[in-house]
């Protein structure tokens, strides 16, 4: 049996070793590279910081960045990695809630790490990629892993305008892998297309199916989603056979009648999540590509990447409604009403999620850990915990699930979760800023800003851009006299709808 | 180009588009951003921007981009 991503790593550098586990552009990481580079730098971290300390790192968008992060877990610790194109408030924040001692950074992103205020020392990766490794320090370094020992940190939305560290551990992630390959029949020939930002939930895909399974990721530049034929070209050129990627970049090349003058030829599956599918664009891939398998994913970042999912049959319509499927193996899931009752067939309730794949909670913030994470409620025989998702469910005649939206005020944004009570907090800290409403036009995807007071509309972006990552800058904000109220006071949010244009 | 300056401005009031030459190349648009536009300039303009179209040399500053629009208009 496994314990940790390490053996999977340790396997790969032996059945695998020439061949390349990430690409991007001409740079190219074999397997057997990867396992020296984590050792070497594995080694040097092993040697300063204690197992089971969190590492941020911070660290750009190539085929080494996954090294690096791999090299925390060497030394038998936790990766905590953040995102260099973000706000420096905002890695701040980040910076906060992880309160580790070291930050392992690539050269490109030392001036910025510098920048933070950050109270530890910075460690720069290339400066102790040459360190000879020390077998028997690694050794005992990895002794303190077990498969519950914490793998990565990573960052979501909170609703209280700091965010969340979600933290899980080995067993979880490599449970999820193994469920998802599984679906999507990963294995040694399969090259992922990675769109993913590094540090977010979502390139755990892409970051880990080379290691279980010997396939191969391509890192694809980010600008290369504005210009769909290099986007196609990159796919083309690496004989890209599977993409795991956000509802928002798989529909972009859909919106931008990329199809029409090229297409990606090698591509068997696409996997999309983080968000609800427009079955319109999905045609137009289906019409492209009609051998390709398209699956649904859902799930939070607290129940490690997704826990249920859905195989496309035949074409949609645009009025097909995707289900969400059945849960992965290693998942469970149920359905809760208001009252903590198990909701029936056809009835509408709280998903929640079980089994070995939710996360360890919410780092150093014990308080919001024991509201999400629960005991089941049905069951006062014995400790089993549940992650209450937030978003509504039912299931269908078909025994499969259907998604309802939330039941608070969270939004999924260009593949991002996004709290909007964040997006008034934030406005709110802008001088002239009285008071404020944020809301979410879904069909054009639209991020609003309703506000009074004496504060210009520019300057609020301004504050955003400053402070916020881009996806959570609104990009309609409205200055009114006076914001619509309720009769017991509370802000008329559909009155407020109708200023959607 | 006064109308494609209003439609950049109101997409990134902090964007300087009028001395700004990288706006592709430099990252300063992202992928999101190019799509709002691309929507936008085909609905004011009525015209349809292609994917062969979608290259940095025509999004990487406001000049180009109205020289964009002018010759779409033109066809």
């Amino acid at each position: 049996m496994q314990t940790s991503v390490l053996d999977w790593l340790d396997a790969r550098a032996c059945d695998h070793a020439e061949k390349s586990a990430y690409i991007c552009g001409d740079v190219a990481v074999s397997f057997k590279e990867l396992s020296d580079i984590t050792k070497s730098v594995g080694t040097y971290l092993a040697g300063k910081i204690a197992p089971g300390q969190p590492v941020i790192c911070m660290s750009g968008r190539h085929p080494y960045t996954p090294a690096y992060f791999l090299s925390v877990v060497r030394a038998g610790c936790t990766y905590a990695p953040i995102d260099s194109t973000m706000p420096v408030a905002r890695l701040k924040q980040m910076i906060e809630v992880a309160d580790a001692q070291y930050m392992l950074v690539d050269r490109g992103s030392y001036e910025k790490a510098s920048s933070l205020g950050f109270e530890g020392e910075i460690i720069i990766a290339e400066d102790i990629a040459d360190t000879p490794a020390d077998e028997a320090l690694l050794a005992a370094a990895r002794a303190n892993i077990t498969e519950l020992s914490p793998l990565y940190i990573i960052f979501t939305s909170g609703s209280t305008g700091k965010p969340k560290g979600v933290i899980t551990s080995h067993h979880s992630l490599m449970c999820y892998i193994d469920a998802v390959s599984e679906v999507l029949k990963v294995d040694d020939t399969d090259v992922f297309g990675g769109q993913a930002p590094l540090d977010y939930i979502a390139a755990v895909r892409d970051i880990y199916f080379p290691l279980k399974a010997g396939a191969t990721t391509v890192i694809i530049p980010k600008s290369e989603f504005a210009i769909p034929t290099e986007l196609f070209a990159t796919l083309n050129r690496n004989k890209v056979t599977a993409l795991c990627w956000s509802v928002a970049g798989v529909e972009l090349p859909a919106k931008l009648n990329a199809f029409s003058e090229a297409k990606p030829e090698y591509l068997k599956k696409v996997c999309f999540s983080g968000s609800v599918m427009s079955p319109k664009l999905l045609r137009v891939w289906q019409d492209a590509m009609p051998d390709v398998m398209f699956v649904n994913q859902y799930g939070p970042t607290e129940a490690t990447a997704s826990c249920t999912y859905h195989i496309v049959q035949g074409k949609v319509d645009e009025n097909t409604v995707l289900p969400i499927g059945r849960p992965y193996k290693h998942y469970a899931i149920m359905l809760l009403k208001e009252d903590n009752t198990p909701a029936l067939a056809g009835e509408t309730g709280e998903i929640c999620v079980k089994g070995p794949c939710l996360a360890l909670g919410y780092y150093r913030n014990a308080e919001k850990t024991a509201e999400s994470f629960m005991q089941n409620p049905l069951n006062d025989k014995y400790r089993e915990l549940i992650y209450k998702t937030g978003d509504l469910g039912s299931i269908n005649a078909d025994g499969e699930l259907m998604f309802h939206g939330r039941k608070d005020r969270q939004i999924k944004h260009m593949g991002h979760r996004i709290e909007l009570e964040e997006i008034e907090g934030a406005a709110k800290c802008v001088d002239g800023v009285r008071t404020c409403c944020s809301l979410y036009q879904k069909e054009k995807e639209l991020l609003y800003l309703f506000y009074t007071g004496d504060a210009a509309p520019k300057e609020i972006t301004l504050y955003f851009r400053a402070k916020m990552p881009a996806f959570m800058v609104p990009r309609k904000i409205m200055q009114l006299d006076e914001l619509p109220a309720l009769p017991n006071g509370k802000i008329d949010m559909n009155a407020l709808k109708a200023y959607f244009k | 180009m006064e109308k494609v300056l209003e439609i950049l401005e109101e997409l990134r009031p902090d964007v300087d588009f009028e001395n700004e030459d990288s706006l592709v190349d430099g990252g300063v648009l992202d992928s999101f951003d190019i799509v709002a536009l691309v929507g936008e300039l085909n609905d004011e303009f009525d015209i349809e921007i292609k994917p062969s179209d979608l290259v940095p040399a025509n999004f990487n500053s406001a000049k180009a981009i109205n020289a964009l629009v002018e010759k779409l208009m033109d066809e």
